[in-house]
Order: structure tokens, then C-alpha cells, then sequence
């Protein structure tokens, strides 16, 4: 069985660009929620959302795509994957929203509602887009996906790149997702209902629903003896990673949380643990009522109501869509690099169904042996990845 | 990418659901046997004999296709459940119908006009979901977007998730839809006038060793596959004829290129894309190159006709007709579908007949 190395990170976050500012805003505890500014929300019951300050790149490239290569560039620079290497690079990349922003933007003033939307964005609309554009501007040319499972595509992406090296089609992959905030998504979640006007409360007793975020993360996942021989920095091992579906409901997740537990055992035997051996899920924990329940139904179902550290890092950054499985990795891979669990942000009154220390407000200094991220989506597509301490 | 690891990956159903043939492996090989171009929108009422009333009125158009074939497909497999059976979808533009009509209903009527109904379909994961509720799949369930070449890629992919031992059962291939809103808009921006078509076609992808236990009809094989990347600007064709995909699929199946006895292209309409993919397909196979056939003249372009093609493939393996124009015999155990996409992804899947297997 060759085993997956974590070698190098790479993110855009509400926080700003690059890990450095995503882990420091994370590790604070410090929510990144806020007015939205980059559309009209006006007659909308939610009106706050996390959004990237400050995002570069060409003005030319739709701002997903911008997101996109700023994150995965800085996970193959940190990475050290060379302009020869990657010509064998695999890149899967989970998106969603693809170019819709900016076609929307062209959308909206083809209808008198806005001014300066631009028809050649339409050009950029398909979530491949993302992946076309880091292909030509990185030069990564391995086997080339791109993977839509709704809120889990990032995570998607990282489990199917693990396959791929685990089956010994490539030794190296670049594996993430991207999504910016659009209208349509955000008047989505306004439609069911399911946004918080405040910021987001996971866990908590009085949680109302969830915030919308925007951003992007990479990993490069490496075969470990190759990352080895070459003196690679590795982060920790992609132990295990397990995907399911419901077959339920297009938008309700399973009720008893059996597609979810499924997913989360499949990651603890493709790793070969046990349960015990967990301790710390960066949970989907979107803070819908729904969601948080049902979650935390399954974590009982295959954890037991032990030790375990369950936390959201929505809470800070929201739900960042099909980014969201991606920065959630990078988000638990750091916990394990550091020793530290990142908190619930705004979680005063826990719910008492929930039956774990969901570390509110402040991070814990934990040494942890193993942490899995769960990511959830429309379909019940359900992604648990399992990562261990190197 | 190297060749498929373990398991031997056969056909064992297929679904169609398109403007010239609607049925399983019968169907469309009664209709490669007498190919006709035809107006690529799928009749009306044809759906309406593959559904039933409340997932008519439930389902988006591109669901009502997935959900169709994805059941013609488990019949024509003569499969009992779906437990244990993954499902694999290429899209290119996913429900972009129910995508305008969601944003259509907040330009005219504010946010009183935002359909919680519509909104799940705006995410392109929305036909595989439907289709997984629809037959029961639980496990491995993904949607590949790719221009020009999702559908083959689908099947790549599911046969590699087979091959691997992931699943040992998968739904695979590709579904898209004609939105007429487009066509105006692709013209103002000078992109290439490739007529689409618009359908659903799913195959049953299933380990051999499973097959032959449960004496299921196997239709071919799928000996090899491979994907890339090639080197192209977004949206753009690329300069080399960049030949990894087909090599490594050839080397895979353990075959030489002169092994190679056709090929189905991707080959649209789309000159630039079409003549890129040509210069790849000779500096891989050629000279001379094999016979070559290509489906969307005769059905439009879309992913479903992706995973046409892969059955198509496996037909003429059988068969050993290939409906190219005219109608040509042909002689070899496997042939190539190759698809070459504006951008740069890159699919090649080697495809027999699957020895030992029945006839269909």
C-alpha cells in the first residue's frame, strides 16, 4: 500500500492570502463574517457573509479563478514541485460556482439591473474553468478533474487525488477547491431558508443557520517515500478517506446520519485504526439544526460519546462552499502539525444534543495522533479524510 | 497514467436517452447499425414513457434524462438492486436551464421570485443526486465537468474505480441539455458554431470476475483508460500534438498502435478543436491512421454522446461494423475512443469486445 504525504499547503481565506494568514485567523478564534459587499442584498433576510479582502490577479480572470491560482501556486511553491515535475502532476480541483460571479454580473446588467457585467465572462462560467486556468498558468499537466459534490467537492478532490497516487497512476497530485460568492447561491440558501442574519453559531443551542464564505485551498499530496527520498517538509499522512452517498434527499441529509457514519468508518479502515484513536473532527458544522443534529448523531454513532474535540471552522470563515473541504483539511492537517485545535467561534450555550466538547471560542493545546474533516453536500455526497501525525 | 490496475472492467448495460435512440444495448446498436442525423432535441414524450408522473413534475429536464437512463441502464444490466453501486456523471453545462430560470425568477420579481425548488439544481451534482435516489447507489457518487469530453471522461474514470477495487459496480457516462439562451451568446463571443444535442447515456461498468458470477450479458470491455492534461490555454486549442493520453492507454491494454483497428473521436464541428485533436490522433496512431468515426454529425454534441460513444465502441468490437460514412467493416479486438477538449483535458480509452462474454 504506497501512503499519502501531506507536502505541501496553500490557501485564500477570509482571512487573506496564504496559510499563514488562514492558520493565524483560525488559531485566534477570530470570525471573519461580515457585510457583504460584492452584491445587492437588499430585501434579504441574511445580509453578512465571509468574503477575501483584497484578492490579485489578472481582472481578466473571474475572481473564483483568481482565488483558485493564488492557492494552488503557493501549495506547489511550498511544496518545492519543480516546472518539470509538474508536467506529471495530477489536478483535481472541486468547484462548484465556477465563473458565475462575473456571469451573473453580465446576467444582471443584460436585465437592467446592474451596470458593467461583461459577456466575455460568460467564457468562464463552468467550475473546469478553475482547473484549466491553473493547468495553463502553473504548467501542471497529470491527469486533469474536476469534481462537483456540491459543499464536499473540495474534499472530494483530495480523496479521489489520494486514489490516484494510492493506485500508482501518478506519484504526486494538486488537489483542491475554489468557489467565490455569487448571487445565486447566496439567494439560494436565502430561499431555504438556511442563513443566519448573524454570524453563524455552530453547535450552539441558539444557532440559526449558516454564513456564506468565499475561498480556496490546495494541498500537494506526494507518495510518501518519494517525499521522503527527496527531503520533502510533510505536514502529516492522508491516512484514510471514505465517500458515500445517501440516496436520500437532493438537499436533506439522511435523518439518522447513515451515509455520513459510513463515510467516517470507511476513512478509519482504509487507515486501519480504531475509533478511539481519533481525536479531533473538523466537523461539517455548517450550524443549520439540521446539519449540526444529524452530525453530531453520526460522530456519536461511530465515535461513542468519548474524548473526542469536535469543532467548526465555519464559524469563522463560513461556508466556503466547494473550498470548504479543502480548507478544512488544511485546517485539521495544521492542528496535527501544531498541536492545536482550532475553536467554534461564537458558540456561547452548546446544545445539549451534542454530545461532544465542541472547544468553544478559544483554541486547545492537544496533542493529537489522528483528526478527520468532515464535508457534506446537496445530494448527500458525504467525504470523511483522515489524517495522521507524521 | 498507467494502465488499469487488478480487476478486468466490462460492460454489462447500457441506458440511452436521445433524440435518435432511447433503450439499452439493443437499441442503440439497432441504431449504429443504421445511423441517421436527426434534429438533435429529444422528442417530447419520450421522457414521459421512462418516468413516472411525480418525478415528471418533481425533476428538472436534466434529471428526468439522468434519472431515465440511469434506469434503462440498471434494466438492461439485468442488475436486481443497486446495492454497492457507485455512479459516475460528466456534465459540461449541468442544469444550466433551472440555473437561469432560478436567477430569471429574482431579476422579475425580487427576492419573492427565489424558488427553493429550483435552487438545488443550479449546482451541477444535481442529476447524479437525483439518479442516485432514483436506483439507490450509495457509494461512490461523482460529477465530472469538463468541456467537450465529459462523458469519456466519466467512463475513464469509473473504470478506474472499478479496476482499483473502489466499486465493483458503476453507473457512468454523461448527460447535458440543449438551452437555447446559449446559442446567441457562444455566437456573440465568436465561439465555434458545433451543433449540440442533448440527452442522457449511462453505462453499467462492473468488475469481470462479478459478471461472469452472476451470468450477467457482457458487451465489451473497457481494457484500458487514461486522462490528461495537454498543454492549451483555457478555452483554447493547443499548439503540440501532445500524445501521453493514448500512449499510456495503449501501453496499458498492452497493445501497439497499430493494434488499434478504429477509433471514435470527439471531433464537433469546432475546426480548431477538430484539427488539434486530428494532429494527436496521427502523430499517436499514424501513419496510416485506422478508420475514425464521429457521432456528433449525427446527433449533436453533448456528454451523453461521450458515453455513446464508449458503447459505441464496444458494439463495434462485436460487430465489427463501424458507422463511419459509409458504413465500414472492420477487423481487430480493440479500437480507441479518444476525446480532446477545448483547454486541454485530454481522455483515451482502449475498448474490446470483453472475450468469453455473450452476444448482444
Amino acid at each position: 500500500m504506497r501512503r499519502i504525504a501531506v507536502t505541501g499547503l496553500g490557501a485564500v481565506s477570509p482571512f487573506g492570502a496564504g496559510v499563514k494568514a488562514y492558520w493565524s485567523g483560525v488559531a485566534a478564534g477570530t470570525c471573519a463574517i461580515a457585510p457583504v459587499t460584492l452584491f445587492e442584498t437588499d430585501g434579504l433576510r441574511c445580509r453578512v457573509a465571509a468574503e477575501v479582502p483584497d484578492v490579485t490577479g489578472s481582472a481578466r480572470r473571474s475572481r473564483a479563478d483568481r482565488l483558485a491560482l493564488a492557492a494552488a501556486a503557493e501549495a506547489l511553491e511550498d511544496a518545492r514541485v519543480t516546472r518539470r515535475e509538474r508536467e506529471e502532476v495530477a489536478l483535481l480541483v472541486g468547484a462548484v460556482g465556477g465563473g458565475m460571479l462575473e456571469t451573473e454580473a453580465w446576467y444582471w446588467t443584460r436585465a437592467g439591473r446592474e451596470a458593467g457585467g461583461r459577456l466575455s465572462a460568460v467564457r468562464s462560467t463552468l467550475p473546469s474553468s478553475h482547473a484549466d486556468a491553473i493547468a495553463h498558468r502553473l504548467g501542471v499537466h497529470g491527469p486533469r478533474e474536476t469534481l462537483v459534490t456540491a459543499c464536499s467537492s473540495g474534499a472530494a478532490a483530495l480523496a479521489m487525488a489520494a486514489d490516484l497516487i494510492a493506485d500508482g497512476v501518478v506519484d504526486v497530485a494538486l488537489a483542491g477547491g475554489a468557489d467565490a460568492l455569487t448571487r445565486i447561491c447566496y439567494m439560494g440558501f436565502s430561499a431555504l431558508k438556511l442563513l443566519d442574519p448573524e454570524p453563524c453559531r455552530p453547535f450552539d443551542r441558539a444557532r440559526r443557520g449558516m454564513s456564506i464564505g468565499e475561498g480556496a485551498a490546495f494541498v500537494v499530496l506526494e507518495e510518501e517515500q518519494r517525499a521522503r527520498a527527496r527531503g520533502a517538509r510533510i505536514y502529516a499522512e492522508l491516512a484514510g478517506a471514505g465517500m458515500t452517498t445517501d440516496a436520500y434527499h437532493v438537499t436533506a441529509p439522511q435523518p439518522e446520519g447513515e451515509g455520513m457514519a459510513r463515510a467516517m468508518r470507511a476513512a478509519l479502515a482504509q487507515a486501519g485504526i480504531a475509533p478511539g484513536a481519533v481525536g479531533y473532527a473538523n466537523a461539517h458544522g455548517t450550524a443549520t439544526p439540521q446539519n449540526d443534529r444529524i452530525e453530531a448523531r453520526a460522530l456519536r454513532e461511530v465515535f461513542g460519546e468519548g474524548s473526542l474535540l469536535v469543532s467548526s471552522t465555519k464559524s469563522m470563515i463560513g461556508h466556503t462552499m466547494a473550498a470548504a473541504g479543502s480548507l478544512e483539511a488544511v485546517a485539521t492537517v495544521l492542528a496535527l502539525a501544531h498541536d492545536l485545535v482550532p475553536p467554534t467561534a461564537n458558540l456561547e450555550a452548546p446544545d445539549p444534543d451534542v454530545a461532544f466538547d465542541c472547544v468553544p471560542v478559544t483554541a486547545r493545546d492537544v496533542r493529537l495522533e489522528h483528526a478527520i474533516s468532515n464535508s457534506f453536500g446537496f445530494g448527500g455526497q458525504n467525504v470523511t479524510l483522515l489524517f495522521r501525525r507524521v | 497514467m498507467r494502465h488499469l490496475p487488478a480487476e478486468r472492467v466490462v460492460i454489462t448495460g447500457v441506458g440511452a436517452v436521445t433524440a435518435a435512440v432511447s433503450g439499452g444495448a439493443a437499441a442503440v446498436g439497432a441504431y449504429l447499425a443504421d445511423p441517421r442525423a436527426v434534429t438533435p432535441t429529444i422528442p417530447a414524450g419520450t421522457l414521459a414513457t421512462l418516468i413516472d408522473g411525480g418525478e415528471a413534475r418533481r425533476l428538472s429536464r436534466a434529471c428526468q434524462l439522468t434519472v431515465a437512463a440511469a434506469r434503462l441502464a440498471v434494466a438492461d444490466a439485468g442488475m436486481p438492486d443497486c446495492t454497492g453501486v457507485g455512479l459516475v456523471v460528466g456534465s459540461e453545462l449541468g442544469d444550466l436551464h433551472s440555473t437561469l430560470e432560478f436567477a430569471d425568477g429574482y431579476l422579475q420579481r425580487g427576492p419573492s421570485g427565489l424558488s427553493p425548488l429550483l435552487f438545488p439544481n443550479t449546482v451541477m451534482n444535481t442529476m447524479a443526486a437525483a439518479a442516485a435516489i432514483a436506483v439507490g447507489a450509495k457509494e461512490l457518487a461523482l460529477t465530472l465537468n469538463a468541456p467537450d469530453v465529459a462523458g469519456e471522461l466519466a467512463l475513464a474514470r469509473a473504470a478506474h474505480a472499478v479496476a482499483s477495487g473502489r466499486v465493483t459496480m458503476t453507473l457512468a457516462g454523461g448527460v447535458d441539455q440543449i438551452e437555447p439562451t446559449l446559442a446567441p451568446v457562444f455566437t456573440s463571443l465568436g465561439a465555434p458554431a458545433a451543433p449540440r444535442g442533448e440527452g442522457a447515456v449511462l453505462l453499467v461498468l462492473e468488475a469481470r470476475a462479478h459478471a461472469l458470477a452472476r451470468g450477467a450479458r457482457i458487451l465489451g470491455e473497457i481494457v484500458s483508460a487514461a486522462w490528461r492534461g495537454a498543454a492549451a490555454r483555457a478555452h483554447g486549442v493547443g499548439r503540440r500534438p501532445d500524445t501521453r493520453a493514448v500512449a499510456r492507454a495503449l501501453a496499458g491494454a498492452g497493445v501497439g498502435r497499430t493494434d488499434v483497428a478504429w477509433v471514435y473521436d470527439s471531433a464537433s464541428g469546432d475546426c480548431a478543436r477538430d484539427g488539434w485533436e486530428a494532429r494527436v490522433l496521427a502523430a499517436a496512431l499514424g501513419p496510416p491512421l485506422p478508420p475514425v468515426a464521429s457521432l456528433a454529425p449525427f446527433l449533436g454534441h453533448s456528454a451523453a454522446l461521450g458515453a455513446l460513444r464508449v458503447a459505441a465502441a464496444a458494439w463495434t468490437a462485436r460487430s465489427g461494423l463501424l458507422p463511419a460514412s459509409p458504413m465500414r467493416r472492420v477487423r481487430g479486438a480493440v479500437g480507441l475512443v479518444h476525446g480532446l477538449a477545448r483547454g486541454g483535458t485530454h481522455v483515451a480509452l482502449v475498448v474490446g469486445a470483453g472475450e468469453g462474454g455473450g452476444t448482444a
